[in-house]
Parts: structure tokens; C-alpha cells; sequence
């Protein structure tokens, strides 16, 4: 039964925290190219199993804050979490009926829109990548996917967060 | 429409950031809420670097240290050649009415992140506004130039290497003078040249060394080696490859340069005052041996009135 009142907020700030933690996180020399989208995996999970907490504030500010770390133009890696958090929003009817790994495929798909999104902005401001490389990250994301998945979702029964 | 509201507000913060100062304080602002981020990402590597100095062994820290006492004799023997040279330089420099070279200033600060973006070289170090860091502010190693400040956090900078996509830096050969643009490629390894002729005088071996006609960079500090020159028929220019000297993904300190930002007339005018001094001391001390007494009093006469009034003058009169 769920209530109507919200309460234990502070753990998906947490979880977001630790998520822009995780993308400045040093990386061994070429694992750099594979650096999982922590950001857009955890607000797709809290989109998509608390729909009603908001996505798309989260999303914003935690981009902006993205955006000093990594010294790119304010709304620079907002807009691709903006994004994922929407289409999560959107498709959350179906994709809470899916198993993990059916969830997986769908966000393969969205984490590469945004990753698009994301490169058309950086071809914009003159930082175009010279490869495809930029899409690796997101079948590592996807592949991730279940993880995340059961650990936050272990993280907010162990919370109660609503 | 919600999406549509932060969508748009994105897009007006990405313009208004893109083409105004009017954001900066508030990313200077964030950006002290969120160094501690990289402070504690960092942590790991810091507790693994400690550890293994903690373990290592006598023998090695011996070896180090011979190796270390190795090279400070060599670094010494040639300071003792650099004292006499940089003596014979003031000299010379003075005969020809120029500027005295002054050192620069530098302080020494820490990496403290790199960007997490793959393919932008830029890196993070750990002195900011609060230091003076300025934007545009040369950054070195021990081996060379590795870029400069893009981003002044206030205990923190963002640092633009030289194989940035978006850096270049105006260079000379070393060996005989030619100037040229030293591109960033993209590629950690490499520096391309820009518009070099095909008869350039350029060989593989070269060193690079910073031109300083950008007014960027102090000249004279290795930028980098010429390792490769490709003359292909048919193409308007050569294909010159250099290697960065400085150990761009390697080094973990690094030097932040003060280098002049007088103007080069507020600098002769202030070469001309220092001259004037000690000419002032050195008749003082009544030193009749080398030089006539009256000549290097006069020189001092003239400099002093002229290097407060008009400073273009008195680095001639300073000489005359």
C-alpha cells in the first residue's frame, strides 16, 4: 500500500550523488572509452519505479551539476538526461511489465538517443569525436542494466522510499 | 509541457553560457560545492599511491635515491654553466638596448582529476582563483609545456592540453628559427604542424620550442620533438609530426607559470631603473677599476628622470 506522503527522499539524492561520483570516477587509460552513463541509469531507475517523485528536476539539476564537473556549457549533459528521464516517463507503463533483460534492450535504445543527443550538442560547441567510440558506453550501460537494478531497487525496500 | 520547459531552458542556458559572461559566477559558485567530488574520486588512487610508498622496499628507496643524487649533480654542474651563461646573456642583451629576460614565477600545483570525457585532454588541478590562476595561464612539467588554464574554478583549474582538438601553439624550431603552428590532434601521442612549406627546414629530431608570439605562452620552453616528416608529392604542405616533450598523461605535478604581463615598454623602462641602480651602487662603492666613474654616473642621471616620465625612452639612454 502505498501512502500519498513522500518520505526518505534523501536516498534517491544519494543514489544520484553517488552516481556523479562514479562518472569523475579516475579510469584506467582506455577504459575511459567504456565509462558506464551512471547518471542516466539511475534516474532511468527512479523514473521508472517512483514516476510520481519527478524525474525531470532530478535530471536537470543533476546535469547542470555534470556540466561543471566535466567544464562543458550548462545544459550540455542535462539535455540527454532530460531525455532518458522522459522517454522512461513515458514508456514506465510498459517497461515496469518487462523482465530485466527486455528492460535492458529498451534502454539500449534511449541511452543511445541521449548519447546522439549528446554528440550533436558536442559537435556544436567544436568537440566533435573523431570515432564511433563515443557509442560504447551505452551497451555497457545496458549490459549494467540488472545490476543497478536489483541493487536499487534492494537500496529502496531496504528505505521504504516511496 | 514539462519536458518542453527544461528542454528549452537547456537550450537558452547553453546559449546564454556559450555567448555571455553572465553564468560564470554561478559556475564558480557550483564549482566550490562540487571540487570535493573530485577530491574524493580521486581518493583511491591517492590511498594506493601512499600504501605503496609506505611498502616499498629499503632497496628500492636506496636505488632511488642514488639515482636521484645522480641526477642532482648533473642538474648542478649545468646551473653552474646556466649562472655564467645567463650573466653573459644580461651583458650582451645590455649592448644591444634590449630587455632584460626576467624569470618567471611559478608555483607548483597537483592533478587532481581528469576530464571524463574520452576525447576532450583536458585535466583538473588542484589550485584555483584563490592562488591567482588566471585564465590563459601557461601550465608545465619538468620536461615541458603541457597547455594552459581554460577555467578558473575558486580552488581549482581546468587545463587545455597541447593535443587538445582546440589547442594550438605558435612554436620555433630550436634549431634554426622557423616558426610554425603546433596543432592538437586528438591522439595523446602526437602534434601536427600547420602550413609548413615543402622546403621548410624541418628534420625529424628537431626540438620545438614555444615562440611566445602568441603572448600566451612564455617563448623558449620545449613544446615538443619533431619525430617524423612526410613531404608528399602533390600537396601544398609537409606532414610534420612532433611528439610533446612533457608527459602529458603521465605527470601528476605540475608548474603553473607567472610570466611577465608588463607591457615591453613598462619593462625596459624597468630594466633601465634596475641598470641605473646598480650603476648608482656600484659608483657608490667607488669601483674605479673596470669602468670610469663619471660614464656609468651619467648613464644613471639619464635613465632615472627619463624612467619615470617617458618609459618607451630610457632603455636607449639607458645604453648610450
Amino acid at each position: 500500500m502505498i501512502s500519498g506522503r513522500p518520505n526518505n527522499g534523501w536516498v534517491i539524492w544519494f543514489s544520484l550523488t553517488l552516481a556523479l561520483l562514479l562518472s569523475v570516477a579516475p579510469m584506467p587509460g582506455s577504459a575511459e572509452l567504456a565509462r558506464p552513463l551512471w547518471l542516466g541509469l539511475v534516474i532511468a531507475f527512479w523514473s521508472l519505479t517512483l514516476p510520481h517523485r519527478g524525474g525531470l528536476g532530478a535530471a536537470f539539476c543533476f546535469g547542470l551539476a555534470q556540466d561543471v564537473l566535466a567544464g562543458t556549457l550548462f545544459g550540455q549533459s542535462a539535455l540527454p538526461l532530460i531525455l532518458i528521464a522522459f522517454l522512461v516517463l513515458s514508456l514506465q507503463q510498459r517497461l515496469r511489465m518487462f523482465p530485466l533483460w527486455q528492460q535492458s534492450m529498451v534502454l539500449l535504445v534511449v541511452l543511445g538517443l541521449a548519447q546522439l543527443v549528446q554528440l550533436w550538442l558536442n559537435t556544436l560547441t567544436g568537440n566533435r569525436p573523431p570515432t564511433l567510440l563515443f557509442l560504447v558506453p551505452v551497451p555497457i550501460s545496458a549490459l549494467l542494466w540488472p545490476w543497478v537494478f536489483v541493487a536499487l531497487q534492494g537500496m529502496r525496500q531496504r528505505f521504504a522510499v516511496y | 509541457m514539462r519536458l518542453l520547459v527544461f528542454v528549452v531552458l537547456c537550450v537558452v542556458l547553453m546559449v546564454v553560457d556559450a555567448r555571455f559572461d553572465a553564468l560564470k559566477t554561478v559556475r564558480s559558485q557550483m564549482g566550490l560545492v562540487l571540487t570535493p567530488f573530485y577530491w574524493v574520486a580521486d581518493m583511491p588512487v591517492r590511498i594506493w599511491r601512499g600504501a605503496t610508498e609506505q611498502i616499498a622496499s629499503s632497496n628500492s628507496l636506496m636505488a632511488e635515491n642514488e639515482k636521484l643524487k645522480a641526477e642532482a649533480l648533473l642538474m648542478q654542474r649545468r646551473l653552474q654553466k646556466l649562472a655564467m651563461l645567463t650573466e653573459q646573456n644580461v651583458r650582451l642583451r645590455e649592448l644591444l638596448n634590449s630587455a632584460a629576460l626576467v624569470d618567471d614565477k611559478v608555483i607548483v600545483a597537483e592533478l587532481i582529476g581528469l576530464d571524463p570525457n574520452p576525447f576532450t585532454h583536458r585535466i583538473l588541478i588542484d589550485k584555483g582563483e584563490k592562488d591567482g590562476v588566471f585564465m590563459g595561464q601557461p601550465v608545465l612539467d619538468a620536461s615541458g609545456l603541457m597547455g594552459q588554464v581554460v577555467e578558473v574554478l575558486p580552488y581549482a583549474a581546468r587545463v587545455l592540453l597541447l593535443t587538445d582538438v582546440t589547442h594550438s601553439i605558435p612554436v620555433q624550431v630550436n634549431r634554426n628559427g622557423l616558426r610554425a603552428i603546433a596543432v592538437g590532434t586528438g591522439n595523446p601521442d602526437y602534434l601536427e604542424l600547420r602550413h609548413v612549406a615543402e622546403t621548410a627546414d624541418v628534420k625529424a629530431g628537431d626540438l620545438l620550442v614555444s615562440s611566445g608570439l602568441g603572448q600566451r605562452f612564455p617563448s623558449g620552453y620545449p613544446v615538443a620533438q619533431v619525430t617524423e616528416v612526410v613531404h608528399g608529392s602533390g600537396q601544398p604542405f609537409a606532414i610534420v609530426r612532433a611528439v610533446p616533450t612533457a608527459m602529458l598523461n603521465r605527470s601528476r605535478y605540475l608548474m603553473l607559470v607567472f610570466s611577465d604581463s608588463r607591457t615591453p615598454e613598462e619593462r625596459a623602462a624597468a630594466a633601465a631603473e634596475a641598470q641605473a641602480d646598480a650603476d648608482q651602487k656600484a659608483a657608490a662603492e667607488g669601483v674605479e677599476a673596470s669602468t670610469p666613474p663619471g660614464e656609468s654616473g651619467s648613464t644613471a642621471e639619464a635613465a632615472q628622470p627619463a624612467a619615470g616620465t617617458a618609459p618607451a625612452a630610457p632603455a636607449q639612454e639607458a645604453g648610450q
